[in-house]
């Protein structure tokens, strides 16, 4: 019973003929093939920028990596450069130095906050994060339920 | 397919002769690569969509394909590689709180296996395998349409074998009132 059905649905599928393809596919195709073409390199996939560029970009990456990396140092609490006055003072572009204040105070500030903050409220607030993702979650849950299948089902039906 | 259904459409103007070879190419396989993304993702929005992105895939290994006699294979390899991305992945990601949509029954009243056309007869059988779930569905388009083997669609689709057996098999009996209504020979039984 199992091989002949296995043989009657073969054979019956194998005789459905091919779908025909939307006539709309071939304008789709060609006229993403001539937007992609458009678009400038660097905003076209990796693969496809210029050698250099992919170089420039990968010792930039690079770069960029290390410098966080040593900035980090900065900022442990027993690194070399401890203290805000100590940090700004081993960096000689003011711009640099303004930000790393910046930044010592919203830690210092936020640090403060925490500490004078009764452990309930910190549970709580933990809490409320949570409840608000969870809410967000179920939003995006049905709007997509709402919007993206039911429109789904439109096009099925359509066509 | 009917080349007279398409539209005229804009060529990409960067290589001119091997756009219109592209677009030659494109119409001879366009059917088939829209027929393995229908068949497997069950929606016809994203098996354009699929289509599409295999297509601009062919046209970006165009100079490979424009002479390979195994340009439909490849295509077909896409098309079903990129189905099943689209299955495993973004669905998985909704399952959490999404369902699939409801489809309409087929309708298999005793009237329809009465003299059917070619086209009728088709659209019956597409649409009572789109009603399949996922999980039924794509095993059975893949062993029936792709002769992929038992072991081949487990390793792919990363379940077990035993599930894949059962998954087709009861896919199967799912179908068979649809074709014995067609009066298919040898589905009565």
């Amino acid at each position: 019973m199992t091989d002949e059905l296995e043989t009657t649905v073969n054979r019956a599928l194998r005789e459905v003929p091919l779908r025909r393809a939307p006539s709309s596919l071939e304008s789709r195709v060609l006229a993403e093939i001539v937007r992609r073409a458009a678009l400038p390199w660097w905003r076209q996939d990796f693969a496809r920028w210029p050698r250099p560029a992919r170089v420039a970009f990968a010792v930039m990456c690079g770069s960029l990596a290390a410098a966080l990396l040593a900035a980090s140092g900065f900022f442990a609490p027993g690194g070399a450069l401890a203290g805000a006055g100590t940090r700004s003072a081993g960096l000689w572009l003011p711009w640099a130095r303004s930000a790393l204040t910046l930044i010592d105070v919203a830690r210092e500030l936020d640090a403060a906050l925490v500490r004078a903050m009764p452990p309930d409220w910190l549970y709580g607030v933990l809490a409320a994060a949570a409840l608000l993702y969870a809410a967000l979650f179920g939003l995006g849950a049905a709007a997509y339920r709402t919007l993206y299948l039911n429109l789904s089902s439109a096009g099925d039906s359509r066509s | 397919m009917g080349p007279n259904e398409h539209t005229t459409v804009q060529t990409p103007s960067t290589e001119p002769s091997s756009s219109s070879e592209f677009t030659t190419f494109m119409r001879a396989y366009q059917d088939m690569v829209f027929s393995t993304a229908a068949r497997l993702a069950g929606n016809d929005v994203q098996a354009q969509d699929i289509a599409q992105e295999v297509f601009i895939k062919a046209y970006e290994n165009f100079e490979h394909l424009r002479m390979s006699p195994a340009a439909g294979g490849w295509l077909k390899t896409v098309a079903t590689n990129l189905s099943l991305n689209y299955l495993t992945r973004y669905r998985r990601r909704w399952r959490f709180f999404s369902e699939e949509p409801s489809m309409p029954d087929v309708p298999i009243a005793d009237e329809f296996v009465a003299d059917l056309s070619g086209d009728e007869r088709r659209a019956l059988i597409e649409e009572a395998l789109r009603r399949l779930p996922p999980h039924q569905r794509v095993p059975l388009v893949l062993y029936h349409f792709d002769d992929f083997s038992y072991q081949q669609i487990a390793q792919r689709l990363g379940v077990s074998l035993a599930k894949v057996k059962t998954d087709i098999a009861r896919g199967r009996a799912a179908l068979l009132p649809v074709l014995k209504s067609h009066g298919i020979e040898g589905a009565a039984q």
